[in-house]
């Protein structure tokens, strides 16, 4: 719940950060040089993790191109539902002393989730060919 | 105890159905028992996958205790969680910074 006017400030300058966050990312496109800063372990490694991409998947989102955002980053779109609807429910949490109806995910599936973010990541790195295709932008013919 | 819902076999004290995820015991909705799946996979994707996985694998275990019934269990394996999520961001944090110094650094030195 929120105690405090403190609190209160806290949650609304993190939604406002949100919407800023968001605006600029529409604006955007993290795939140009310039705006967004290259993600550190991309530049060091030369690894894809499984998160890369999506935030131009989101752009692409943002900007109704639901294709070139699955070629982005194809588990960032598909959990993004889920993702917001958790985090809508943290935020009623803290606002109404209650979350979201959710349903009950068995403690298995979520094991199963833990290993397929780790596979994913691994086989976007892989250069054998079907796997080749969820790094990001390849799908597009696009090599990042 | 079956199931009144969906008729399936769970534990006599389960907080929760293992099957469709009812609420079983009603002094402990499993809503009490948050399990930060959601944080734990944005961390894991974002920024720390080793420390964001350990995020996960506590989420797993929160859900796998409330099906069991062990209330308590569930809460130490949440509090790990939530531990779990704020290392992550901590981390993530810490290195994000480390990178911006290291590149104001490079881009100094090569003037």
């Amino acid at each position: 719940m929120m105690r405090s006017p403190y609190d209160r400030f806290l949650f609304r300058g993190a939604i406002s950060l949100g919407f800023a966050a968001l605006v600029a990312l529409q604006m955007f496109d993290p795939a140009l040089p310039g705006f967004f800063p290259p993600c550190p372990l991309r530049a060091l490694t030369g690894w894809y993790c499984p998160g890369c991409g999506s935030l131009r998947a989101m752009h692409q989102l943002l900007n109704g191109n639901v294709g070139a955002a699955l070629a982005m980053n194809p588990f960032a779109v598909i959990a993004l539902p889920f993702l917001s609807y958790g985090m809508a429910s943290h935020a009623c949490f803290e606002i109404r002393g209650r979350y979201l109806p959710g349903v009950f995910i068995p403690g298995r599936w979520i094991w199963i989730m833990a290993v397929a973010i780790v596979a994913f990541g691994v086989a976007r790195n892989l250069p054998v060919y079907p796997l080749s295709l969820l790094a990001p932008g390849v799908m597009l013919g696009v090599k990042f | 105890m079956y199931c009144p819902t969906c008729g399936a076999n769970n534990a006599d004290n389960a907080a929760v159905c293992v099957q469709c995820g009812r609420t079983l015991n009603a002094m402990v909705p499993a809503a009490t028992v948050p399990n930060y799946l959601v944080f734990a996979i944005l961390v894991t994707v974002f920024c720390c996958l080793p420390t964001g996985i350990a995020a996960i694998i506590y989420a797993a275990q929160v859900n796998t205790k409330l099906q069991a019934g062990d209330i308590a269990g569930a809460q130490q394996a949440s509090k790990n969680a939530k531990m779990w999520v704020l290392i992550s961001v901590g981390a993530g944090l810490l290195l994000t910074c480390a990178y911006i110094l290291f590149i104001v650094v490079m881009s100094m030195s090569h003037r």
